[in-house]
């Protein structure tokens, strides 16, 4: 379980995270729902150990952050983060060089799922084939979390079905997701939990399916009634 | 040290194109002024013989490599100009385009299941590396300017010279290759510092953003006056002071190690602990 504990957080002057505390289970699909701003990638980033928090504790299957989280929690950011120059090839042998728990075969097999060419630089995608690269990066590591960050920002129709897709299949279903997307509505289906954010706090978190079978609301309803109080 | 020798391979391979293109000009500009300057000599050689019928030994100095490259001061000290200022560049690049541009690798670097400490190291040796190979390069370069001069020369007009004395006839080389291994000691003793001065406050910079400037400007301030004001307070510059001048180097080499530590103990407190992307 990924846990955070009244993390708080200043950038820019301002209270970003202001005491949020939240989990993120194993097996299951938390999304991270905020308006613009609401600190969801801070959030992302302060999980990774990539921005330092003021107070609080993040927690990994209950122990502190270390090096070794990072064969145990992969994080799938919506830019790119390997070198321009590189092919994407030498982007997977990177990964393999560096990580214990990298699955050559499953990059190669979601390489050709995601119709990707292993000699293309990595400088020349554009960004939805950019996000499915990151997103080959971020799978094929036999982790057992994975962290997205906008996963279907700005990409075409077609390359969000594929990536919806991914998150139906088995290299998802046994490990914790924790998402953060501005297209609720198209990915609601797949969610667990929802984590709504508000004045940076969980202002709300709840199970999507009993939110739905037992007060027929939607992640879209709640957030209205969340933000219009 | 696995991870710290794929990081610091890595980082090479990012800079190796532009190693090798100030390589090729380095070796361009040089052999070209010297072949010019020789060929130059010859013409004026003979002219001389031509309007005075007197042999031109009679008139001009015998020709040597060393009196070559002193003519060619300019054009030997233009490429390592070059070469030195795409170094201290890069000194900053290599932390700056990692965070910067559509891609931000630092994401990555700063996320690999090791310790962090192997990214600064990899990226310090890197420069130093590149430091390295291009002074290497440029005495590997001084036998094969030599032999372009001895092929241009009239051998019966050709003075035999050292190398080491050609060397020594540059000013520029005067400081990057000094002839004593405590000159070269102190000089690259203190690049080093600085560098790593340098990489202290670009990771003061990428921690605390705009105040992180000033706390970098201010730790190099810091750091330039302890290193140059303790020699000049304790009388360095006169002859007769109350300490020997033995002792004020002792002083002088242990401020500039303590300097040393501190900013890399500084460079890797930032990276594991304040540090962010």
């Amino acid at each position: 379980m990924i846990e955070l504990k009244e993390v708080r957080k200043r950038y820019r002057g301002r209270n970003v995270l202001n005491g949020l505390s939240f989990t993120a289970e194993k097996g299951s699909i938390t999304c991270l729902i905020g308006m613009n701003g609401a600190g969801k990638s801070t959030i992302m980033k302060a999980i990774m150990g990539l921005v330092p928090i003021k107070e609080g504790q993040i927690l990994i299957d209950g122990k502190p952050r270390g090096k070794w989280m990072y064969e145990k929690v992969s994080f799938v950011p919506d830019h790119l983060t390997m070198p321009l120059g590189m092919k994407m090839s030498e982007g997977l042998t990177f990964m393999a060089d560096f990580y214990e728990s990298w699955n050559a075969e499953r990059a190669a097999e979601l390489m050709r799922f995601f119709r990707l060419e292993p000699k293309e630089k990595i400088g020349n995608l554009s960004k939805g084939t950019a996000a499915k690269y990151n997103l080959v990066l971020g799978l094929a590591l036999n982790s057992e979390y994975v962290l997205m960050d906008e996963p279907f920002s700005g990409i075409d129709l077609f390359s969000r079905e594929m990536i919806a897709d991914v998150f139906s299949s088995e290299l998802i279903e046994e490990r914790g997701v924790l998402l953060t997307t501005h297209e609720i509505d198209e990915v609601e289906y797949l969610i667990d939990k929802a984590v709504i954010l508000q004045d940076g706090k969980a202002g709300l978190e709840f199970d999507c399916e009993t939110m739905r079978s037992e007060q027929g609301k939607s992640i879209v309803d709640v957030m209205r009634e969340v933000y219009s109080r | 040290m696995r991870n710290y020798l794929k990081l610091l391979h890595m980082e090479i391979h990012r800079f190796r194109s532009i190693l090798f293109v100030l390589m090729g000009l380095t070796a361009l500009v040089q052999i070209c002024a010297i072949a010019f300057s020789t060929i130059g000599e010859i013409n004026e050689r003979n002219a001389y013989f031509q309007q005075t019928g007197k042999p031109a030994e009679t008139f001009f100095a015998a020709m040597s490599f060393t009196r070559m490259v002193q003519n060619t001061q300019f054009w030997f000290a233009v490429p390592v100009g070059l070469s030195i200022a795409v170094l201290v560049i890069y000194a900053f690049l290599i932390w700056y385009r990692d965070w910067f541009g559509r891609s931000t690798f630092a994401f990555r670097l700063l996320a690999l299941p090791s310790e962090r400490r192997n990214v600064y190291f990899a990226k310090l040796t890197a420069i130093l590396t590149f430091i390295f190979a291009m002074l290497g390069f440029q005495l590997l370069l001084m036998p094969i300017c030599r032999a372009v001069f001895t092929m241009i020369a009239p051998a019966d007009q050709i003075q035999p010279s050292f190398i080491a004395d050609a060397i020594f006839a540059n000013q520029a080389f005067k400081i990057l290759l000094p002839r004593s291994f405590g000159e070269f000691f102190a000089n690259y003793g203190l690049g080093i510092i600085a560098l790593l001065i340098l990489f202290a406050s670009i990771l003061l910079e990428r921690s605390y953003r705009w105040l992180g400037i000033a706390l970098g400007l201010a730790y190099a301030g810091l750091c330039a006056a302890l290193m140059f004001f303790p020699p000049l307070a304790l009388g360095a510059e006169y002859s007769v002071g109350y300490l020997y001048t033995e002792e004020i180097y002792a002083i002088q080499i242990a401020i500039d190690l303590l300097i040393a530590i501190v900013s890399v103990w500084l460079g890797l407190y930032l990276l594991k602990k304040k540090v962010s992307v």
